[in-house]
Formats: structure tokens, C-alpha cells, sequence
């Protein structure tokens, strides 16, 4: 007999699911069920505790001892072990959210479980940001045994083009060799007698061995043909197949299956278009485009080299950092392509962009936000036009590209985001000194700012006097740490999503602005508070814990954080890229896998933690 | 909490059908059931209660018993390690609607016990408590007609019904459904269970009593706050 509902929570809930079901039956009746209505006191500071409590329904808030630190578990969510774990008196108050039921399992059948399953000690691991770092290593640990195993672990079978190979028989003449390749539209041309393979011969082969060597094309072809080439079986793996090109430098590698039958040809341009550093091949080619069009078809591939990089088990950072790159060898492509056209500049000016591509943080399916930084010997009636011209060259280059038109028309074809640096100046002062709510949230974006193209100087000199006012104008600051407290975190998403209840099944995840923004603010804060000219948020965290605002532990939490919701969203986005959709920052919670979901959770209570404290420490003097 | 008379009245009526089915249980399996009683000026911390649902092939008296859920609830903590589930074998054809309602099938119902070795087994542990149940009088009904069928002795004993508790700790107009026990779970945030055996209700049940005791907001509750009464 089992309390069967009890049962299939926790077999729906990490730890509990990773235990068998007669343990969970044996562990459902060592249960006892409370009901805490909301504001009532589930475990005390300071006290015994005798029970792990594991949330059924409502939410419980973790609050620190002293502080005003807290955590929010939903449902599902697990609370009250360190104090088990290490026999301590408790440190953190329990108080229940919402009314709660609340399920106790005691302490004695709590540590016998730990005893019995060590499997469950990492989950018990002393707290969030702890089990998010194991969470991360987790990760990068498959994710490049993922990436090798991509390499090691592909058979050449499953690379084959599944169409029938073109062969011709070693007696055949080499005109009629080269013919058959001709129709085939093949370069490569097995030899065989009744299926086994004698030899081949390469476009390579007829240049070299035939024309070069003045032999008559009716001589048969198994005079010219290498004999007894190396061939691979269908089990054999990637990783052998190129070492064995680069070891002999052959492009070409017969495929043979287990009775000796060639079954295809592969090449070393099939093994490098799935697995070459194509990042850089993108940026090559988009750096040769000689006009917009080509710009474009090649800056369009960004998507494939972003599936390809998360394929191969490259974590977030460096993937940001690649689709970055294109991001801006784009735009510094198309502004070159434009002076061609358009004449040299005829003042000095910088294009600046801003948000993420600044920050060095692009994903998938990112709009442009851009604007240009005028020299000021700029003259409206001599060079208004000019510069109305390229701004446009460049931003419709860049929405063909993939770059689509900034929805809040943040874009240099905006005569407000084209002017001289003193206008910029002024503009920005007058958001430093005149902050309001509503002017906060609209302007953040532009506090991320990177030069990539033109005068650099026009920026850095922009971003000193930004950084002067800032950090010297609390009331700003305050106002800054405000809008970052702003963002709901979704920690109660997971609770609704496992309720699904049914008029909620539209509901998605948002990445981008639920869990990545804070973040972002949360970096912004500080590079404004500390004047820091870093853009890209890790590296403001970093210089923000050198210079002792922040502990190095808590960067760490925060960087693990980021990385592990980046790493989630560009998995996704690559599998929607895979299936021939176009990449976004919605998720469908029914796409998460456990493993992410109850990762995801610890990386917004870090988050959330985070934005307790920038808001504490920044916007505390406001009124 | 002071009796009313009425309440006074009907614990007197309560103490003499007490005295008079113990006597008729003498030498009979039931007796040992009959040797304690939950006094009602207890502390309802301290008592002991059992949820209690009867699964069944129909509402009216006579009907078959299929199934009985219990589990214990004590110190305001539901206890699972309690947690009881018994089917009763069928003496009879199940009768076509509830078993849609319950989906236990004839061949499941087979498997049962006895109604009497199931009956003995939850006497055994209703011993000395008060009994929980939603639309508690259905329950005291059954209890009541399977021990006169089975031992010839009648079921007596203290019940709580939370669905009377309900209107009476907070009365308002509600829709006709609205003491429904998945509704009134809902209303407390109580989670949807989507099974409908009878320890999920009585589970579902004992929930939904130490919800409603936690929104009372009364301290020190006793027995005779919460029992049933005509």
C-alpha cells in the first residue's frame, strides 16, 4: 500500500527522483504533513531542528539570520538540512510565504537516507551557490566530454550522404573516368570489380598524374588510379578519419562497410563544415564581402556557428564572445563598404553600439542598437547628410543581415542617436542629473557602450565623463540600483509550472530579460558606482571584487549564475536553430529538463540574493 | 469555548448510546473498542484523530463498502507512517455509477479482505480517537451499519466533520458545490489530488482539518470545539 500522491511528488522532485521506487514508497510513510498559513514561523533561528521540510504547496522564505537576506522556495523546494547535516542549531528563520503544506521527513530517516544514498549528498551540498557551482563543473565536464564525444564518438556512418556512390571499373577508360565524374558532379571516383575497391582517383589525380604527365585518355584509368587507398569503415569515428587525412594529406577518404563494399567517399571539407572553427571562417568571409549582400549571407550563418559551438560543448562565455565578433565584424564591414561608397568621412566620427553586443554578450536573434559619436567641427548643413547616408547604408546592411531594426529606434538613421559628442555629453548629463523612474529604465542600455569602428576617442572620452558624473551622483546611483531591483526574477515560475495549471500552458520562460537583464544590471551598477570602464558584466564583476565591492565568492556565485542561464538559453537556442526556427529567448518550461530546472531555480535565488544586496547598498538614500 | 446547552444536551444523549452499545459489545469482537474514549476537553493537540473515508458503491446506508483510508493525525502533523488503505472484498455486484466515480472494478474489489477482518482492523485503530471526515455523518453511517451487520454491536464514537466546520468557523453564501472538499482544499492552497482511493481522501481530509484549525486562529483548541454536532 502506498500514499500514492505523496509518493508521486517526490518522485517528481529533486533529490527523491533519483531513488528508486520502493525507497520513495519506504521514505513517503516515514513523512509527516504540516500546514503553515502564511507569515507563521516554520523553523526558528537558533533552534533544535528535527525535520527536513520539504515545500508540497504554497512557498517558504529562508531568511538569515540578522539579515535581510532571503531565499523563496516553491514547491518542491527543500529546507532545513545543513542544520541536520552538521547537528548545529539552526541559523536561518522559516516562514511560510504563502499558506503552505509542508512535508517533515525526521531527522533520523533523513541522515539514514543520506547514509543509505550517496547519490543524494550532492544535492545536500551546504547551500545554493554551492550545488550551482557543482551544477556548472557538472556541465562544462559533459559539455566537453559532449564536445570530444562529438568528435570521438560520430561515426562515419552517420556523416554519409545516404545516395548511391558513383563508381566506375579500373578498366574503364580515364576520358570515360573523367566524363562519369563530370556528370556526377563527383571529385573523387572509387575503382571497383564487383563491389571491391581497387583504387580511386581525384580530380587532383587527373590534373597531376594525367595532364600533367601528358598520358593519353584512353589508357585505362588503374594506370593513373591510387591503389589500395586507405578506406575507413562506417564505425570508425571522426577523430581517426581527420587524423588520418592530416597524418597522409589526403582529402578523401573511402567509406567501406564490413564486407568490403565501398559505400561513399568523405571529404575533408564535409568534416571541417561540421566541425571547423567556422566562428572564424564566418568573420573571414565577412570581412571579404565586397558589398552588403555579401556581408549579409555571410553574417546570416551566425546561427549555424552558434548551434555549432554549443554542439561542440563551448560554454556561454566564448559563444557570446564568438557571435559577438560576427556581430561586430558586421557592423565595422558594412560602415567600410559604406565610406567606399559614400567618400571618406569628411569629419571624424565612432560608431558606438550598445547592449549586449557592447557588452560582448550577443546571442541568437539580437536586434541592432547603434548610434554614431560626431567629431564636433561636425556641421549639420555641410555633413548632416553625409552621415544621414552611411547611417543608413549601415543599418538596413544590418538588418539584411539578420540584424533587425531596433524596435525603440536606437539606430544612427535616428538623427536623436547621430550627433556631436557634446549633444551626447549633454544628453547623458541630463540623465545623470534629472533621473526618474521612467527615464532610468529607458536609458540603462545606454551606459553599455563600446566603440567599433571610427575614432575611438570620441567614446572614451564620452565614457570618462559618463563615469565621472555617475559615480559622483548617489541619487542617480540610487535610482540605477532601483531599476536593476526592478526585474522580477521568476523564482515562483517553477512553483506555477508544476501546478500547469491549464490556462497557464502559453506561459514561457524569459531568459533574456527575467534572469540575464538582472544580471546585467547587477554588473552595470557597480561599473557605474566604481566608474569602471569595463562593459562586458563578468569582467565589471571581476574589477568590482578587486577593488573590494564585492567578495570574490559572491563574483563567483554571480558568474556561475550567469554563465549557467546563458548556457541554458544558447542550448535552446541551438536546438531551435537545429530545427530550423528561428532562435529567441522564450523558453517553453516544458523544454527544461530537470537538471536545468532545478538549476535554474538556484540560479535565480543567487541572482535574486544579489539584487537584495545592490539595491541595499545603492538605493537605499533615495528619499 | 463554553457549551451551549444544546451541545450539553447532546453530550449527555452521546455518553448514554456510549454506555449502551459498550454494553452490547460485551464478549464481542467490538469490546475492546469500546474501553476508551477521547475525552472532549482535550486539547486537540494532544488528541488523537483518524481521517477516515469509506469508499462505496453507493451513498445510502446499505450500501457496499469497497474500501477503507485512514490515517493519523496528531500534534497537528498528519502521520503517513499510519497511513492505512484496506479493500473490501465485494459480497455483492458493484452497482454501475460509483464505480466510474472510484474506478474500482470488480475483479480490484475482489482482491479485497473480509468487511469484517477490514472492520477490525480500523476499530483497532480508531480506538480512543475522534474520527475525521468530510460530511462526517456519511461515514458514521457506514461505520454504524457494517458493525451492526458484521457484529451485531452499533458504531459509536466521536466525529469531525470538516465540512461542517467549514460553515460553521466561516460561514458565508457559497455556490451549492462550495463545501465540496476539492474546492474548499483549493481555497486553502491545498494541492489538486487527482486520485479519488480512500486513503487519498482521508489524507486529502486530514489536510484540510489542520488548514482550517490553522485559520481558526484560536489557541488551545479542544475536542469538543471541533466535533460534530447534530
Amino acid at each position: 500500500m502506498e500514499v500514492d500522491e505523496v509518493v508521486l511528488f517526490l518522485g517528481r522532485h529533486a533529490p527523491f527522483d533519483a531513488l528508486s521506487a520502493d525507497v520513495i514508497s519506504a521514505l513517503a510513510r516515514r513523512v509527516e504533513v504540516r500546514y503553515f498559513p502564511r507569515e507563521a514561523m516554520i523553523i526558528d533561528a537558533d533552534k533544535e531542528n528535527h525535520a527536513l521540510g520539504i515545500v508540497r504547496s504554497g512557498a517558504v522564505e529562508l531568511r538569515l539570520g540578522g539579515t535581510e537576506l532571503n531565499h523563496r522556495l516553491g514547491e518542491g523546494g527543500v529546507f532545513g538540512y545543513p542544520s541536520l547535516l552538521h547537528h548545529e542549531r539552526t541559523r536561518n528563520q522559516v516562514i511560510a510565504h504563502e499558506d503552505s503544506l509542508i512535508y517533515q521527513l525526521p531527522k533520523t530517516d533523513f541522515l539514514k537516507l543520506l547514509d543509505d544514498h550517496e547519490a543524494l549528498s550532492g544535492f545536500f551540498a551546504k547551500d545554493e551557490a554551492e550545488r550551482l557551482r557543482l551544477a556548472v563543473e557538472g556541465l562544462r565536464q559533459s559539455g566537453q566530454s559532449h564536445g570530444e564525444a562529438a568528435m570521438i564518438a560520430v561515426k562515419l556512418g552517420s556523416l554519409m550522404r545516404r545516395n548511391e556512390v558513383v563508381t566506375a571499373s579500373p578498366g574503364d577508360s580515364i576520358r570515360e573516368a573523367a566524363k562519369l565524374m563530370t556528370r556526377a558532379d563527383v571529385s573523387t571516383l572509387p575503382l571497383t570489380d564487383q563491389g571491391r575497391l581497387l583504387g580511386i582517383i581525384t580530380d587532383k589525380d587527373l590534373r597531376r598524374r594525367v595532364l600533367g604527365q601528358d598520358v593519353p585518355l584512353d589508357e585505362p584509368v588503374s594506370r593513373v588510379m591510387t591503389q589500395d587507398p586507405i578506406t575507413m569503415s562506417l564505425e570508425d569515428d571522426l577523430l581517426s578519419a581527420m587524423l588520418i587525412m592530416s597524418q597522409h594529406n589526403i582529402h578523401h577518404l573511402p567509406i567501406v562497410n564490413d564486407t568490403d563494399e565501398i559505400v561513399g567517399v568523405i571529404s575533408s571539407s564535409d568534416l571541417l563544415n561540421r566541425f571547423g572553427m567556422n566562428a572564424l571562417q564566418v568573420v573571414a568571409e565577412i570581412e571579404a564581402a565586397g558589398d552588403a549582400a555579401a556581408v549579409a549571407s555571410a553574417a546570416r550563418r551566425v546561427d549555424a556557428v552558434l548551434a555549432h559551438l554549443i554542439e561542440s560543448g563551448v560554454d556561454a562565455d566564448h559563444v557570446a564572445r564568438f557571435v559577438s565578433n560576427i556581430g561586430e565584424a558586421t557592423h565595422r564591414q558594412l560602415l567600410k563598404l559604406g565610406e567606399q561608397q559614400l567618400g571618406p568621412p569628411p569629419v571624424p566620427y565612432a560608431l558606438v553600439v550598445f547592449g549586449s553586443l557592447a557588452r560582448q554578450e550577443q546571442a541568437g536573434g539580437s536586434d541592432q542598437d547603434n548610434g554614431f559619436i560626431l567629431d564636433d567641427g561636425y556641421d549639420e548643413q555641410a555633413h548632416g547628410a553625409y552621415f544621414e547616408r552611411l547611417a543608413t547604408f549601415l543599418c538596413d546592411g544590418l538588418n539584411s543581415a539578420g540584424y533587425i531594426y531596433c524596435p525603440g529606434n536606437i539606430m544612427a538613421t535616428n538623427d536623436k542617436w547621430r550627433q556631436p559628442l557634446a549633444v551626447w555629453k549633454e544628453r547623458y548629463r541630463d540623465w545623470i542629473d534629472r533621473p526618474d523612474p521612467e527615464n532610468v529604465l529607458n536609458t540603462t542600455i545606454f551606459f553599455d557602450m563600446r566603440c567599433v569602428a571610427g575614432k575611438e576617442e570620441l567614446v572614451d572620452s564620452l565614457r570618462e565623463q559618463i563615469f565621472a558624473w555617475s559615480s559622483a551622483n548617489r541619487i542617480f546611483l540610487s535610482f540605477i540600483a532601483r531599476a536593476a531591483a526592478h526585474t522580477k526574477v521568476p523564482l515562483g515560475f517553477f512553483r506555477n509550472f508544476l501546478l500547469q495549471h491549464d490556462e497557464k500552458e502559453g506561459d514561457v520562460l524569459d531568459l533574456k530579460h527575467q534572469a540575464i537583464a538582472p544580471v546585467v544590471d547587477i554588473a552595470r551598477v557597480y561599473a557605474l558606482a566604481l566608474g569602471l570602464s569595463e562593459v562586458n558584466s563578468e569582467e565589471r564583476l571581476k574589477k568590482a571584487a578587486e577593488l573590494d565591492e564585492l567578495s570574490e565568492e559572491a563574483v563567483s556565485d554571480i558568474v556561475d549564475s550567469f554563465e549557467f542561464i546563458r548556457s541554458v538559453r544558447f542550448r535552446h537556442q541551438s536546438e531551435q536553430i537545429r530545427q530550423g526556427t528561428a532562435p529567441t529567448n522564450n523558453l517553453s518550461p516544458a523544454l527544461l529538463s530537470r537538471f536545468e530546472r532545478e538549476h535554474l531555480k538556484d540560479a535565480f535565488r543567487v541572482i535574486r540574493d544579489h539584487m537584495d544586496i545592490v539595491s541595499r547598498k545603492y538605493a537605499g538614500n533615495i528619499q | 469555548m463554553k457549551l451551549g446547552w444544546q451541545n450539553w444536551f447532546q453530550e449527555k444523549r452521546f455518553a448514554a448510546q456510549w454506555e449502551r452499545a459498550k454494553e452490547a459489545a460485551r464478549s464481542t469482537p467490538m469490546a475492546d473498542y469500546y474501553d476508551a474514549l477521547v475525552p472532549t476537553d482535550q486539547h486537540l493537540e494532544d488528541a488523537p484523530l483518524i481521517a477516515l473515508d469509506f469508499e462505496s458503491d453507493g451513498l445510502e446506508e446499505n450500501a457496499q463498502l469497497l474500501e477503507a483510508g485512514w490515517v493519523a493525525v496528531e500534534g497537528c502533523a498528519v502521520k503517513l507512517s499510519s497511513a492505512r488503505r484496506l479493500r473490501i472484498r465485494a459480497e455483492s455486484k458493484l452497482q454501475g455509477s460509483a464505480v466510474v466515480i472510484h474506478r474500482i472494478t470488480d475483479d480490484a474489489a475482489a482482491e479485497g479482505q473480509s468487511e469484517q477482518d477490514v472492520l477490525l482492523a480500523l476499530l483497532a485503530d480508531l480506538k480512543g480517537t475522534a474520527i475525521i471526515a468530510h460530511a462526517a455523518f456519511i461515514e458514521q453511517s457506514f461505520l454504524n451499519a457494517a458493525c451492526l451487520r458484521c457484529f451485531g454491536v452499533p458504531f459509536v464514537g466521536r466525529f469531525i466533520c470538516t465540512m461542517q466546520l467549514e460553515d460553521r468557523w466561516f460561514p458565508k453564501d457559497r455556490a451549492a458545490d462550495g463545501l465540496r472538499l476539492g474546492k474548499l482544499r483549493a481555497q486553502y492552497g491545498l494541492p489538486y489530488y487527482r486520485a479519488h482511493d480512500g486513503l487519498t481522501d482521508a489524507l486529502a481530509c486530514a489536510e484540510l482539518f489542520l488548514a482550517q484549525c490553522a485559520r481558526r486562529q484560536t489557541e488551545n483548541l479542544l475536542v469538543e470545539d471541533v466535533l460534530m454536532r447534530a
